[in-house]
């Protein structure tokens, strides 16, 4: 299917809440963003096939839709590894992204039909919750490459936040699982001796691998007033796990940024668009992080019957994300986290349940295999 | 080392054993009952279960069960009092092989007992790692009711953190559960020469064969003691049914016990009440009905689940998926022959306690062997080891003993 006029109309009305935001501040009310969502939900019943019979099978159609933004059915982030959830033919992608193969070691796709909506909403967040004092600044990044790496949905989000918003400076230090901590040291020094703010961009795992690098050897930096960090993602498959408390100290202690200039990013590849940790590091929330999103995002919390827990009870995110226009508005995950106002406490992923003797765990059978 | 029971012979130590277990399997034994809440807090299992692994972990460890396992491993039960006669050697004595340590902790309802048992029938002096409901120390106390000796022989001692806490070095036979780099960890801290007797992560499956699923009755009963398999002690323990295989070209099909299976599971959930779950668990949970109801609903599998999503049964999810391994939650595969659950326990490196097996075929009971596992048992007793069984496929009094032989 070409992209047609139904889809191009849904892309410029979602366009235009992003833009609303991103100019001017204004949010959307539960009822515009009731009203979206379950538009664009009956669009992607029609045109999202494998979405689609999901829903039919939980009664949910065209004829028979919800009620609420609450009761449209979410897939499962693993769902992206078993069928092309999109509402286009795939072949004509302006976008896809890769997800890791976590569980059964498959990995998915997330498809984007226009470049436009993800970047829009990728610039808005990012300005909002980083770039709030309007700063140009110079990106290192711990990410990959999207020059190298295409497929990867953070390393095309800071590699469009580079070119959009750098100094044309830009530095990346990932490649693979190699961390190239000379090149990292000696930009870092040109940018101290420059004067010039950074924004240095990473996995909490590059983080740690970088810190203990750069404690090894001993080396410091004091970067210039402004200078910020984003931390996104957590351990997954990693061998060393810290905590944050601890990662965020030895990052104090290397870089010379100040802890409330260090933000925490969640997003994963199957949204479009991403929340950002809003109150301060320092003085962490006792069971989890502060989550602020764009008005296009938001999420719901369940229990294991699928239903919406009332606020401030931990459960299962689900996320809907208005941007996922071309996709799957709705994404269940296993992220724990809780409502808050409106945004979300998030815990994250938890390990697994106490062991019981010899028993066997899914992180033992992981590690097995 | 006290060695405070030398002097008492075997058949008294094995009399007071099996004694004092008959008291804590009455479940109005004051001691049981004072334990009995303590252990349903550090669990979190409700009491039927408690009191169910209770009765099960008592009413095994009897003097015949204790007698015959003996006497099995060692020819007599003579042998722990004295010199004896073996046919075509010369005459033996086991001798206990010194202070053993068993580090108890995070297991499931008194799993060092058998293994304290048994080290004491050997007479040896044991240090028990307790856990924080003192059921091993009641159950000790009882044993000095019984035999005086038993309160130098048998102490529960509670340490907190990790293994580490207490100095190992001094331990001729260490027993420990766990986790893969706990046990290393464990075994290190032990004397070179010293006996380590670990055991590692495992779990169990159920094999189904066609020949078994011939009306409805004798599936239902099958699936009967599968939902008990499944649920007790929430699908934590070793021998809990993580993984089940019902072969296709029965006369019930797999899907139809799939469906009796879910409906033994209403039931079972009365019997054996859901312990509370975790946001996590439950995301987990979650997570795993939604893929399989979104595989389902493009034509692959099945998922079967009750309104509160007390139990999962995933029908025929693609070899690649792992075992749930989440409480009340089970991978049903259906397959042709044994052959494919033992591709399927191979391709996810599982190693294998227990299976429950519908009949004891050749070629079931081969993939057990292939399979590692140490007991075959019919569905329902999964979870109900007999005292003469070999927890992880070691013998039982072994471990606890050096033997001392004379030359012909």
């Amino acid at each position: 299917m070409p992209y047609n006029r139904e889809s191009g109309e849904l892309d410029a009305e979602i366009g235009r809440v992003i833009a609303a935001w991103h100019k001017h501040g204004r949010g959307l009310s539960d009822a515009e963003f009731e009203d979206l969502a379950l538009r664009i939900f009956a669009y992607q019943l029609r045109y999202d096939e494998p979405y689609a019979r999901y829903c039919g099978s939980l009664g949910i159609t065209v004829a028979a839709m919800p009620a609420s933004w609450h009761e449209i059915p979410a897939v499962p982030t693993a769902a992206f590894k078993e069928a092309t959830l999109a509402t286009f033919d795939p072949a004509r992608a302006a976008l896809a992204f890769e997800t890791s193969g976590t569980t059964s070691g498959l990995g998915g796709r997330h498809y984007m039909e226009t470049r436009a909506l993800y970047d829009a909403s990728l610039l808005a967040g990012f300005d909002r919750f980083m770039l709030a004092d309007g700063a140009r600044l110079r990106y290192f990044n711990l990410v990959p490459n999207p020059a190298d790496r295409p497929q990867s949905s953070l390393g095309y989000m800071m590699g469009r936040v580079c070119a959009d918003r750098g100094d044309g400076n830009t530095g990346w230090y990932l490649r693979g699982d190699d961390l190239f901590v000379d090149a990292f040291v000696a930009d870092a020094r040109a940018a101290v001796e420059d004067g010039v703010p950074v924004c240095i961009a990473g996995t909490a795992f590059a983080f740690v691998q970088l810190c203990d690098e750069l404690a090894e050897r001993g080396a410091t930096f004091a970067f210039a007033p402004g200078s910020r960090i984003m931390e996104t993602g957590g351990f997954k498959g990693r061998s060393r796990i810290v905590s944050r408390e601890e990662l965020y100290a030895a990052m104090v202690a290397r870089f010379g940024i100040r802890e409330e200039r260090i933000v925490a990013e969640y997003s994963m590849t199957e949204l479009s668009s991403q929340w950002y940790r809003v109150d301060a590091p320092a003085s962490p929330a006792p069971h989890g992080r502060l989550m602020a999103a764009p008005p296009w995002l938001r999420a719901r919390v369940t229990g294991a019957d699928g239903k919406t827990l009332p606020p401030g009870v931990v459960g299962a995110l689900v996320h809907v994300d208005l941007a996922n226009r071309s996709s799957c508005l709705a994404v269940q995950t296993e992220d724990l986290g809780a409502a808050v106002g409106d945004g979300i406490v998030l815990i994250g992923r938890e390990h697994g349940a106490e062991l019981r003797g010899c028993s066997l765990d899914a992180e033992t059978l992981r590690a097995a295999r | 080392m006290t060695g405070a029971l030398a002097s008492v012979p075997v058949r008294a130590i094995v009399r007071g054993l099996a004694d004092a277990a008959a008291r804590w399997a009455d479940a109005d034994f004051p001691p049981r009952v004072r334990v009995l809440e303590a252990i349903v807090v550090r669990t979190g299992y409700p009491l039927p279960v408690v009191e169910y692994a209770l009765d099960r972990l008592f009413e095994a460890i009897t003097e015949p069960a204790l007698t015959a396992t003996i006497a099995g491993e060692l020819g007599s039960l003579d042998a722990l009092d004295g010199w004896t006669a073996r046919a075509g050697r010369g005459d033996a004595r086991a001798l206990p092989v010194g202070q053993v340590c068993i580090v108890s902790s995070r297991t499931t309802i008194g799993v060092a007992i058998p293994a304290a048992v048994y080290a004491l029938c050997a007479k040896c002096d044991v240090v028990v790692k307790d856990r924080e409901d003192h059921l091993v120390a009641a159950f000790f106390a009882s044993l000095a009711q019984e035999h005086a000796a038993f309160a130098s022989a048998a102490r529960a001692e509670t340490w907190s953190g990790s293994h580490d806490a207490r100095d190992l070095s001094g331990f001729a036979a260490v027993v420990a559960y766990g986790r893969d780099d706990t046990l290393a960890e464990i075994r290190a801290a032990c004397a070179p020469e010293a006996r380590f007797v670990g055991y590692g992560p495992r779990a169990s499956i159920g094999y189904v064969a066609r020949e078994s699923l011939v009306d409805e009755r004798g599936a239902g009963a099958i699936a009967e003691g599968a939902a008990r398999d499944l649920v007790l002690y929430e699908s934590e323990g070793c021998l809990s049914l993580h993984a089940l295989f019902v072969e296709r070209g029965g006369a019930i099909a797999p899907e139809r016990f799939a469906g009796l299976l879910a409906r033994a599971l209403e039931r079972a959930h009365v019997e054996f009440p859901p312990r509370e779950r975790g946001a996590g668990a439950s995301a987990r949970l979650g997570g795993a009905r939604a893929l399989a109801a979104f595989r389902a609903a493009s034509g692959t599998g099945a998922v079967y689940g009750d309104r509160d999503a007390r139990h999962l049964i995933v029908l025929d999810p693609p070899a690649s998926d792992p075992p749930l391994l989440l409480p009340r939650a089970l991978n049903l595969h259906v397959v042709d022959r044994p052959g494919d659950a033992s591709a399927y326990l191979e391709r996810h490196a599982i190693a294998v306690e227990a299976v429950a097996a519908s009949g004891k075929r050749d070629d079931v009971v081969k993939m057990a062997v292939d399979a590692g596992a140490a007991r075959i048992a019919p569905f329902g007793a999964l979870q109900s080891p007999q005292m003469e069984g070999n927890h992880g496929g070691r013998l039982r009094i072994a471990d606890y003993i050096r033997w001392i032989a004379e030359d012909t």
